[in-house]
Parts: structure tokens; C-alpha cells; sequence
């Protein structure tokens, strides 16, 4: 991975752990005080190598910021005192595991529309008698990987 | 990737079959894949590699097969 690349990369991840709030292109060109252009290029390349996943039609934003979500979704994550969006199970004890291991995942049951919450402390699961669903094969997730 | 409250609230979905694995085949596959992400020399892991990680926690056959 180039150099910008991971500038870039290691920058978003940074802004969202620090604000809950995954950045757009002008905020990491800002920060890095790059031209925004190569910024967008940068995010289209993270996008292009499914590192995150591009907001389509705009050049500014990202959709993924993988583990983080760019918008609200069903899985809220509270971890090291912040508050985030994980795009599925997988990416939001994700969050936690990035974070050091200790936190909580809050989704409701797709079927019945129960609170479940699966809890990390110490870098360890606390027992859930819950289930983790895959509707897609390995080798299609990416095909679409927002419904992924 | 969802988290239903059983098997039987998966079926009642009627989500595709797809495959289930406990929370804890699910943190420990979220460890593995992400602990190190803010790391400036991670980079994105091979087909091969990826399946071996799956193996590891149990996830084996056609649905996890990215090579095959």
C-alpha cells in the first residue's frame, strides 16, 4: 500500500475513533493538508481495493469506513467511552477488538425485533445464547456488499 | 452479518439459509480481522489467507470457500 494510501487510511480511522463520525474528504485534507482532489482519488482507491467502501456518486464520502458505518445503522457500538455504527455483527465487534476489547454491541432481532446486546470485557465474549446469520457465500460478499 | 435471538427466529425470517456461527465464532473472527486495522503496516489479506483465518475458528466448506 503507497505511502498516501495509508496517510489516509490511518487518518480516517483516527477522526472516527476520536468523533464517532466517519470524516469526508475535505476533513482529511484538511488535516493532512493535502489538495482535496488527491483525497478523493485516495478514497477511490481505499474503495477500489475494498479496504472501505465509497459513497456512490459522491466523491467525498465514504459509505464504510470498515469496521466503522458512515451513516446509522441497526448495530450501535459503545466502546472506550465513544458511541459508533458497525455495518453488521462481524464489523461492529470489530469496533470493540480495535478499540482494545471492551464494549457492547446493540441490534435488534431481525425476526422479532427484540434488544439483543452481545458484551466484550477484557477481550473476552460474555456468554450469548444468540445466533449469527451469513445469507451470502464468502466469495459474493463482495458483489454488493452493502446488502452483505 | 446479523444477530438473531435463535436458530428458530432465524428461520421464521425467512432470510436465506446461509450459514450460522455462535457469538463467540463471531468475536473471535472480528479479533482476528480487525484488532490491528490502525495499524500503518496492516494491508487487506490474501483469498488463501482469509480461509485459513476461517479455518481456524471452524467456518469450513463451499460457503466459506473464497478460492475454490
Amino acid at each position: 500500500m503507497s505511502n498516501l494510501l495509508v496517510r489516509v487510511r490511518i487518518a480516517v480511522l483516527e477522526r472516527t475513533i476520536a468523533s464517532g463520525q466517519v470524516p469526508t474528504a475535505g476533513e482529511i485534507a484538511a488535516d493532512l493538508d493535502l489538495p482535496l482532489v488527491m483525497v478523493q482519488e485516495t478514497y477511490a482507491r481505499l474503495g477500489e481495493s475494498h479496504v472501505f467502501v465509497c459513497e456512490p456518486g459522491d466523491p467525498s464520502r465514504l459509505r464504510m469506513a470498515n469496521p466503522f458505518s458512515a451513516v446509522p445503522t441497526a448495530f450501535k457500538v459503545s466502546a472506550r467511552g465513544g458511541l459508533y455504527y458497525g455495518n453488521c455483527v462481524w464489523d461492529s465487534l470489530g469496533i470493540i477488538s480495535l478499540l482494545g476489547g471492551d464494549g457492547t454491541v446493540e441490534t435488534p432481532c431481525p425476526d422479532c425485533s427484540e434488544p439483543l446486546s452481545l458484551r466484550v470485557t477484557g477481550g473476552k465474549l460474555v456468554e450469548s445464547d444468540c445466533v449469527v446469520h451469513f445469507s451470502v457465500p464468502a466469495r459474493h460478499w463482495w458483489d454488493d456488499i452493502v446488502f452483505t | 452479518m446479523l444477530l438473531f435471538r435463535s436458530e428458530e427466529h432465524v428461520e421464521r425470517s425467512g432470510k436465506p439459509k446461509g450459514a450460522l456461527m455462535t457469538p463467540e465464532q463471531m468475536w473471535r473472527l472480528a479479533d482476528i480481522w480487525y484488532h490491528d486495522r490502525d495499524d500503518p503496516s496492516w494491508r487487506r489479506r490474501s483469498a488463501e489467507e482469509a480461509e485459513e483465518v476461517f479455518a481456524e475458528i471452524g467456518l469450513t466448506g463451499e460457503f466459506w470457500s473464497l478460492t475454490g
